[in-house]
């Protein structure tokens, strides 16, 4: 039989504008806020149609519709996955850049990044999973107050290394490469 | 940290002005990471061809000079004689006429970039400017053929910027490839860059000096004249230079007796 084949985005959610004055921010997790409550996968699910059906119209909506699902919903971390079908997910990425704000009742301005596109849904779990070890690592070494000089000059040897592409950019799995360019 | 020097981070002062130094402080106001090179770019919006830009001038003060054509007149002057490096065109208003390839195959030849912003696709309310830029996008991903593009973001606040990867997607949905969009955001950035700093600094835009290396040590004058002792007259024949070097030579090769002798001496000496 065959399968239905599917792509799952790792996705997380950035809010530029949310540095309350009050609360004073590590610099690290300044963008990482946790998403408001009110907020739950279904409004955003129909935020997602809405967007696809703007920016691809009817054609992409259908195409995408009986697919597309929020597998994993984090308000903390502020991350989720996404299953989109594998050879529309060019759409579903796109119509996610697109997005400004978040649904009616929030309303807070924010940004989508794609982090990881994965074939299986195992690899975006465990791509989820470092993403918050990191951050939290990364956070806590910056909250610290006492300096250690062989942790400084370790961050100091990082910081000098030139960032490797696979750091910044999304990594996207392979497969239906032809396909995916001649369209 | 190649990745900022995308043009999403250059600093953009708009205004032309032709005061001694760039309006953009030198050492900025705010602190900044050691490792951040931070470039002063020009905006100029061409309204009219005849106008005189004194762009010599500015390049002196800028480490980019860009220019936004206003209509067909001025795109064609730019893509032409004006020594720019870069050609951003605002994207959300309609143009009257098409794209040629001549034109825009003439600028990319030069080594100048067009310049791709997104932002006002994503921040934008109003959905014929929207429209606009999507179609202004994939004509001229059509007519440049994918080569000397880049992206930036032309945000206005952090709300505007993307993550590379996500422009890299925007861009294949729009009709680049994924490789193509890739390079419009690391290869012809950076290329970019390096350009307008080879135009101002190298000799004639073509010899730079990275590095001069060292003058090498002085020849002692001792040298000299033993080896015009060494030389031989040039008159005398090769057979009769040769049979005098056999004698002459300092090099001649040692005898059994005395190899054998040497060999004595070392091993009662060990």
């Amino acid at each position: 039989m065959v399968r239905v084949k599917n792509r799952y985005l790792v996705v997380s959610l950035l809010y530029p504008a949310a540095s309350t004055p009050g609360v004073a921010v590590v610099p690290v997790a300044q963008f990482h806020a946790p998403t408001p409550d009110a907020v739950h996968p279904g409004q955003f699910m129909r935020m997602l149609r809405d967007g696809i059906a703007e920016l691809f119209g009817n054609y992409g909506a259908g195409m995408v519709n009986n697919a597309l699902k929020v597998n994993y919903w984090s308000p903390a971390t502020s991350t989720a996955i996404i299953r989109c079908p594998r050879e529309h997910y060019q759409m579903v990425w796109a119509a996610l850049t697109f997005v400004t704000k978040l649904p009616k009742p929030a309303n807070t301005p924010v940004v989508v990044k794609v982090v990881r596109v994965s074939g299986t849904i195992r690899k975006a779990e465990e791509e989820v999973i470092r993403r918050a070890k990191l951050l939290i690592q990364s956070a806590k070494a910056a909250e610290s107050p006492q300096h250690d000089p062989m942790m400084e000059s370790v961050v100091r040897a990082v910081d000098r290394r030139r960032e490797l592409e696979s750091t910044v950019l999304a990594q996207v799995d392979p497969g239906e490469e032809s396909e995916s360019e001649s369209e | 940290m190649m990745w900022s020097l995308s043009p999403t981070s250059i600093l953009a002062g708009c205004q032309p002005i032709f005061a001694q130094s760039s309006p953009v402080p030198q050492p900025l106001p705010f602190p900044t990471p050691s490792r951040l090179r931070i470039l002063r770019r020009c905006n100029i919006f061409l309204t009219d061809a005849a106008n005189n830009f004194r762009i010599p001038q500015l390049q002196q003060h800028y480490d980019l000079i860009g220019a936004r054509p206003t209509d067909e007149k001025t795109l064609q002057q730019a893509c032409a004689s004006l020594d720019v490096d870069i050609i951003s065109l605002d994207l959300s208003q309609k143009f009257e006429k098409h794209f040629k390839y001549p034109m825009l195959g003439t600028a990319i030849s030069r080594g100048i970039k067009i310049e791709l912003c997104y932002s006002q696709a994503l921040l934008s309310n109003d959905a014929t400017a929207k429209r606009n830029l999507i179609s202004n996008a994939t004509q001229l991903i059509r007519v440049s053929r994918g080569r000397g593009l880049i992206f930036s973001s032309e945000a206005k606040s952090v709300l505007g910027l993307r993550a590379p990867s996500d422009v890299i997607n925007l861009a294949s949905v729009w009709g680049l490839g994924a490789e193509k969009g890739k390079d419009a955001l690391t290869k012809e950035a950076r290329s970019v860059i390096e350009f307008s700093r080879l135009k101002r600094q190298s000799f004639k835009g073509i010899v730079d000096v990275v590095y001069g290396g060292e003058k090498p040590p002085v020849v002692e004058a001792s040298e000299q004249p033993q080896k015009k002792q060494a030389t031989q007259p040039k008159d005398q024949k090769r057979k009769a230079r040769n049979s005098l070097e056999g004698t002459l030579g300092e090099e001649k090769p040692i005898s059994k007796r005395q190899m054998k002798k040497n060999k004595k001496a070392n091993e009662q000496s060990t």
